[in-house]
């Protein structure tokens, strides 16, 4: 099947300004009006980091959010092509492709849980939104992170705030010591219409053992933002390929761009997955 | 009115490219993504991903890999199949005016005589690109190493088809001229150069190759002197139009090949940067 690419442009935008929101956790607001206009939660842009050829690749961001002709991207300066975006001034051009990817399925009623794990953050405050404009209210965010610092400021994920957003950290310094993965039993005995997640591939798989286990009535939408070392973004090079499950149980690859990068949690082979190394290998 | 010159690359056998500007297998799909994002009738040929008789899952992940301004790949040649390729993928070429030249892959002789079989009686498809130099599966890469094999492998396709066979040749060799010779002598009619390095790299932190197998194959900018030195060697070697490709980024880089000899480009991973490259580069070279 190929992916509906119709929606995907080029565009140069002009940055508004790259913000620390916390930690080493950066936001990139950028004046891109196609895609502002165009993007959906969960769908991503390609953003070229720097003009020259190293690094070469575009790197994907989720869209984080949208305002009027700007969007959001959170992001951490971990590699060649992060630490170009964070040395970015205002007025200077980011150049972008997008949207590209297939977004959560939105549901018309709440309640909702979203599942956050470290920069995993990057497409609820842009759905939460959505949600919010289809009149969804009860929304609750689970927020993880590895220590306080890099936790994704709460009032961001929601403007006004979400009501409720329970914290975990991997090492205490806020909120529950341990998983996010560990909030989910309360949350779920809301029977929630949608659970939505992203993070690193280990979170999620924990997210999904955590789901499993509890027992609970599932709602048929549980939804995984997922990642992979990409090349094109858009299908053709065929580098982010997942490992999901058939039909039939057996393992099949799919790719994380145009398949996903949101994917139904049932529908991921989770022990492959955790048998693969993360997005930041390559 | 002033008479234009005549732009059209002449590949024999009937194929003649609108222009010599070309997207590079692997970089392409099959077109429909691109379709999508660019004006891809514009441009002079689409070289698909290589094709083989069975479809194919790929390679474990992780897949690609970023090197100083290339990228490593080892996708495994991940294709739905000569059969789909001919009977759901070519009827949607039909009203394309980019030629599609369909890239040939396989593990045996006999593979690249059946895929080509298959395609032969599928009018939309412009002609066969034979990749007897894919890095990333075993079997392929030993026609391409071998001048006597490839002559071998090309004298047994072009005895089932009428079609323009383009030979893709690897870089990987000693002596990529007289595998260029071999396979022009066994009845190619024209050759493209050069499928990928092969390069390999290492994840710091463990110490191992990033890529599952180990190696993968080098493309991008990086590459383009290497592929560029590779391709006047081959010019000088044959008489069969050569079809440059390696690194390309822009007309610039483009422009290099057609200095050397080659008749028409390819351009491959800068498309992944950015998909409207390949018409950039049209638009530099100004035919």
């Amino acid at each position: 099947m190929t992916a509906d690419l119709r929606r995907a442009a080029l565009e140069k935008g002009e940055v508004l300004v790259v913000e620390r929101v916390g930690g080493g956790i950066l936001e990139l607001v950028v004046r891109l009006p196609h895609l502002a206009a165009t993007a959906m939660p969960g769908t991503f842009a390609q953003l070229r980091c720097g003009n020259g050829t190293t690094p070469l690749l575009r790197r994907p961001f989720s869209v984080a959010w949208t305002h009027d002709d700007t969007c959001g991207f959170v992001f951490e300066a971990v590699g060649a092509g992060t630490r170009l975006l964070s040395e970015l001034q205002p007025g200077d051009a980011v150049d972008s492709l997008g949207p590209l990817g297939h977004g959560f399925t939105l549901v018309e009623h709440g309640p909702v849980v979203c599942v956050s794990g470290g920069l995993g953050c990057a497409p609820f405050p842009i759905l939460i939104n959505e949600l919010r404009r289809r009149g969804v209210e009860d929304i609750v965010v689970l927020n993880g992170a590895r220590t306080a610092a890099r936790l994704y400021p709460a009032e961001r994920f929601g403007r006004p705030a979400v009501s409720v957003v329970a914290e975990a950290t991997d090492d205490g310094t806020r909120g529950h010591r341990g998983s996010v993965a560990e909030l989910l039993g309360p949350a779920l005995r809301s029977h929630p219409a949608a659970i939505y997640a992203c993070g690193p591939n280990p979170m999620l798989g924990a997210v999904m053992r955590a789901l499993t286990a509890s027992g609970a009535e599932l709602p048929p939408v549980i939804e995984a933002s997922l990642e992979a070392p990409m090349g094109c973004g858009f299908g053709t090079c065929l580098g982010c390929a997942l490992p999901m499950l058939d039909d039939d149980g057996g393992s099949v690859w799919r790719l994380c761009c145009t398949d996903g990068p949101v994917m139904s949690m049932r529908g991921v082979d989770w022990t492959a997955l955790s048998e693969l190394p993360g997005a930041d290998v390559a | 009115m002033t008479e234009q010159p005549a732009v059209g690359v002449d590949l024999g056998r009937g194929l003649v490219l609108p222009n010599p500007v070309g997207l590079a297998s692997g970089t392409a799909g099959y077109g429909f993504e691109l379709a999508q994002l660019i004006d891809l009738d514009r441009l002079g040929a689409l070289y698909t991903k290589g094709t083989t008789a069975a479809p194919r899952e790929g390679n474990p992940p992780p897949r690609v890999a970023e090197t100083g301004g290339g990228m490593l790949n080892s996708i495994g040649l991940q294709n739905p199949g000569v059969d789909v390729v001919a009977a759901e993928y070519a009827p949607r070429w039909r009203d394309w005016a980019i030629r599609v030249i369909v890239n040939v892959a396989g593990g045996s002789l006999d593979e690249y005589v059946h895929c080509t079989q298959v395609l032969e009686d599928v009018a939309e498809v412009a002609g066969i690109e034979l990749n007897i130099s894919c890095p990333n599966i075993s079997g392929g890469l030993d026609f391409g190493r071998d001048p006597a094999e490839a002559g071998r492998l090309v004298g047994a396709v072009r005895a089932v088809t009428e079609r323009c066979i383009i030979v893709k040749l690897s870089p990987n060799v000693t002596d990529i001229a007289g595998v260029a010779r071999a396979v022009e002598d066994a009845g190619a009619d024209a050759v493209s150069a050069v499928n990928t390095y092969i390069g390999k790299k290492i994840h710091r932190p463990t110490g191992r190759s990033v890529l599952p197998l180990g190696t993968g194959g080098l493309s991008g900018p990086a590459i383009q002197p290497l592929a560029l030195a590779a391709v006047a060697a081959v010019c000088d070697a044959v008489h069969v139009p050569v079809i440059g490709v390696g690194g390309i980024l822009d007309a610039a880089s483009a422009q290099d090949f057609l200095s050397v000899g080659a008749r028409a480009v390819q351009v491959g991973t800068a498309t992944f940067v950015n998909p409207e490259t390949a018409l950039q580069v049209l638009d530099g070279l100004g035919v």
